[in-house]
């Protein structure tokens, strides 16, 4: 189908890829995207887009069961996880990911235009300094083999691409203060409020003391920097990121101007603030949360072509050498059809954006830039141990977005020789994750208690809005043994390989569930919460330490299938992100981080992003 | 075979008396119609004429005597072996939008009756907050307490 040669053939249109295509045309190169999802999500006249859009939103509205990929299209031909085919125990091979175990996996992705960022919840944390230095400090896992000082810049162009809504001073924990972001600088965005449900936990809860093995720590809570639209920030005075051919740099360029809230993709005057929806995962309605749509609209569409329904299947390589050749991608025409063309997008340099889980796949399948064997290995995500319980008064939640304030207590310290780092988001929404409220406290009233009337709804009155729920987000360390791997007993509809994984949760991660449990414990008891947190044998990720058993849950974090090192004998990509195997071939995503930290990974994919946008630039401008 | 409007009034009086909503809120949320096409679909005729009537007779009694009507309502609308859980039903589709089959059985085999019953599903407002997704409330009113009019224990 296409025969032209393009400088860059980036596979996935996720925010990786998104930003990618916007600073490589910007820079004049010429772009081939390839998007295993459907056109219509790509849609770039504002009427189309908006159709599509809606679409989304009633099908979120009309299905019985609602989960993160809900409002998005299920298509056979590019099939995405469900966090619903999540079973208790393993092996099992129900779903799309093939699940032996021990434990299964529990999060998911989006193989659609814009990727996940479609259904992400958008807080977007920096991360420490020291998260980059995790053996050094800690003797657990790697080290970078970049420092957060080099990641600075790329931060800053992130946050710039994305549109933080952020309050810097407020941003003050172990190993994170004012430093960390250098003296003048200030968020796109003023701080979206934090909700009423916030203050509450506040009153008790900032300055509490709590002890754990000894050692007195004490909490704080802080208000949580997002990718969603707040009041501008008259203070801050980058306009855009541009690439500068005499320094051979990206730079965020400076204005006079105050900073421009990016609305929604069909109209820019929707979306312009946080309108309250409460329904950011899955899907914000007026698209004032950030999605990676945004960044690829601003793209230079005549250097730009996008392919979708475009499965890339196959990374080529020039017969006895070991340059990336082309991309072999299966066109489809119906998204449930068996049937396919193949075809080769072709390009000096290629970049694979298709998430920690498809990259992977796509290297294992084409055995491509595996030299070191840790194609698929160190898979990562945060484990998250819920608690939850009733607060003596009402604190109104199911209202604003899913986070407006954490707890950062627990990110750094030297306990984390011993066990997991963790952020502590206060939630917002009740017990929705864990219980599935409102919808089970009223079938419990009305099926088990058989309450009707007035006594039904004074009795959810005054319970459901009582419904406070805590996080603890635990840094999970790499593994080798926690993998993707490729079998041909798995293919798909279009016979791509399925993801099967093997999975566990070490004893540095159960260590730290008793310690958050404990935490939690102190906490609730100084705001007089009323514990309800069930763990049961039954649920799927439940674990057992010293006793006492938990359960975890996936954060959606997918993170280190493909890892940035050093050494080629130890990592697939470079600290540039380019294969050590192959000089055309890099990886962006999540997929390259060695260790995850205690930060919602996004922000950190994309200043990483950056940097190897930088990097190809650089490596085209020295080919020609 | 009732006619289509048969028992209409009497479906939304009863609707009243077992989700605690007046009727006038349960008209405003536009589903009345909805969710009585949904017991017809559902329901044979013949069950739906006696679960009717028993509710003509609790809601004449909650004229005179709430506290009787109650204790019928408990003993004749709620139990399990009262219309194969039909009350249950009633109360559920008001406050989750959704059809539950066998609530008394299978708890989780239900169906989300349409897009507009999830928006207007009355666990939302009993909770003091609104559907995620619909009905939003605006730029920050998060961070104070939910604005609304009281109208529980207010006789309209």
């Amino acid at each position: 189908m296409t025969e032209k040669q393009y400088d860059v053939v980036v596979v996935g249109s996720g925010i990786a890829g998104a930003v990618l295509a916007k600073v490589l045309t910007q820079a004049g190169k010429e772009v081939l995207m390839l998007e295993a999802g459907l056109t219509a999500g790509m849609a770039l006249k504002p009427e189309e887009d908006y159709e599509n859009y809606q679409s989304y939103l009633q099908r979120f509205y009309e299905t019985t069961i609602k989960a993160t990929n809900t409002p998005y299209p299920e298509i056979k031909d590019a099939p995405s996880i469900s966090v619903l085919e999540i079973q208790p125990q393993t092996p099992y091979e129900t779903g799309y990911m093939v699940q032996l175990g021990p434990l299964p996996f529990g999060s998911d992705c989006l193989r659609a235009p814009g990727g996940t960022t479609l259904h992400w919840l958008g807080n977007v944390p920096r991360m420490l300094p020291n998260d980059f230095q995790m053996k050094t400090l800690y003797d657990q896992g790697v080290d970078w083999p970049i420092c957060y000082d080099d990641l600075m810049r790329y931060y800053e162009m992130a946050e710039n691409e994305i549109g933080v809504a952020g309050d810097v001073d407020s941003q003050q924990g172990p190993d994170m203060s004012r430093s960390n972001y250098g003296p003048d600088y200030v968020f796109p965005m003023d701080k979206i409020p934090q909700s009423y449900q916030d203050q509450v936990w506040i009153k008790s809860t900032n300055g509490l003391d709590v002890s754990l093995y000894g050692k007195t720590y004490t909490v704080n809570c802080i208000s949580m920097p997002q990718g969603r639209n707040s009041t501008p920030n008259n203070d801050y005075r980058y306009a855009d990121t541009v690439w500068d051919p005499a320094s051979q740099s990206l730079n965020l360029i400076t204005t006079d101007k105050n900073y421009e809230v990016v609305g929604a993709t069909w109209n820019s005057y929707t979306g312009e603030r946080c309108e309250g929806n409460a329904s950011c995962v899955p899907i914000c309605p007026v698209q004032a949360k950030y999605n990676a749509l945004k960044t690829l609209k601003k793209a230079d569409e005549s250097k730009l072509d996008i392919i979708t329904k475009a499965v890339a299947s196959r990374v080529l390589i020039e017969p006895g050498g070991t340059d990336v050749a082309g991309i072999m991608y299966k066109a489809y025409t119906d998204p449930d059809s068996i049937e396919y063309t193949p075809h080769i997008a072709k390009g000096k340099i290629y970049v694979l954006a298709c998430s920690a889980i498809e990259n992977a796949k796509l290297l294992l399948a084409s055995n491509v830039a595996n030299s070191s064997d840790q194609v698929g290995r160190n898979l990562m995500d945060h484990l998250v141990l819920l608690t939850w319980g009733l607060l003596p008064e009402k604190g109104y939640p199911y209202r604003g977005p899913g986070c407006t304030t954490y707890i950062p207590t627990f990110r750094d310290g030297e306990f984390r020789k011993d066990f997991a780092a963790w952020i502590s988001p206060i939630d917002n929404w009740g017990w929705s994750w864990p219980t599935f409220a409102p919808g089970s406290d009223v079938t419990n009233a009305v099926i088990n208690n058989a309450m009707f009337g007035k006594d039904l709804r004074s009795h959810l009155n005054a319970d459901v809005p009582r419904q406070t729920l805590l996080h603890f987000e635990c840094e999970q360390a790499p593994c080798a043994d926690n993998r993707i791997t490729i079998s041909e007993k798995y293919k798909d509809h279009l016979d791509n390989y399925r993801p099967v994984i093997e999975y566990d949760a070490s004893d540095y991660m159960r260590k730290s569930f008793k310690a958050a449990k404990h935490v939690s414990d102190q906490i609730f008891a100084a705001n007089n919460i009323e514990d309800h947190t069930i763990y049961s044998p039954t649920e799927a990720d439940y674990v057992t330490w010293d006793g006492q058993g938990y359960t975890f849950r996936g954060a959606g974090h997918i993170v280190g299938t493909h890892r940035m090192g050093s050494s080629a004998s130890e990592s697939v990509v470079d600290k540039n992100q380019r294969t050590w195997d192959h000089q055309n071939l890099y990886l962006v995503g999540c997929g390259n981080m060695p260790t995850l930290g205690t930060s919602n990974p996004t922000l950190t994919m994309t200043a990483m992003t950056y940097q190897a946008a930088e990097s190809i630039l650089k490596q085209l401008e020295s080919n020609n | 075979m009732t006619n289509s409007t048969e028992h209409f009034d009497t479906f939304l009086a009863i609707s009243a008396w077992l989700t605690g909503y007046e009727p006038v809120e349960l008209q405003g949320t536009g589903m009345v119609q909805t969710y009585y096409s949904t017991l017809r679909e559902n329901i044979t005729a013949i069950d739906l004429d006696a679960f009717f009537a028993e509710s003509d007779f609790i809601l004449a009694k909650a004229q005179t005597d709430v506290d009787a009507a109650k204790v019928r309502t408990a003993s004749h609308l709620m139990q399990n072996s009262s219309f194969n859980s039909l009350g249950k039903q009633i109360i559920l589709m008001w406050y989750i939008g959704q059809w539950f089959a066998d609530p008394s059985g299978d708890p989780n085999n239900s169906v989300q009756i349409n897009a507009q019953s999830y928006v207007e599903a009355l666990m939302w407002p009993t909770a003091d907050t609104h559907p995620p997704g619909a009905k939003e409330p605006g730029f920050g009113s998060w961070a104070v307490k939910p604005v609304s009019v009281d109208t529980f224990n207010v006789t309209l």
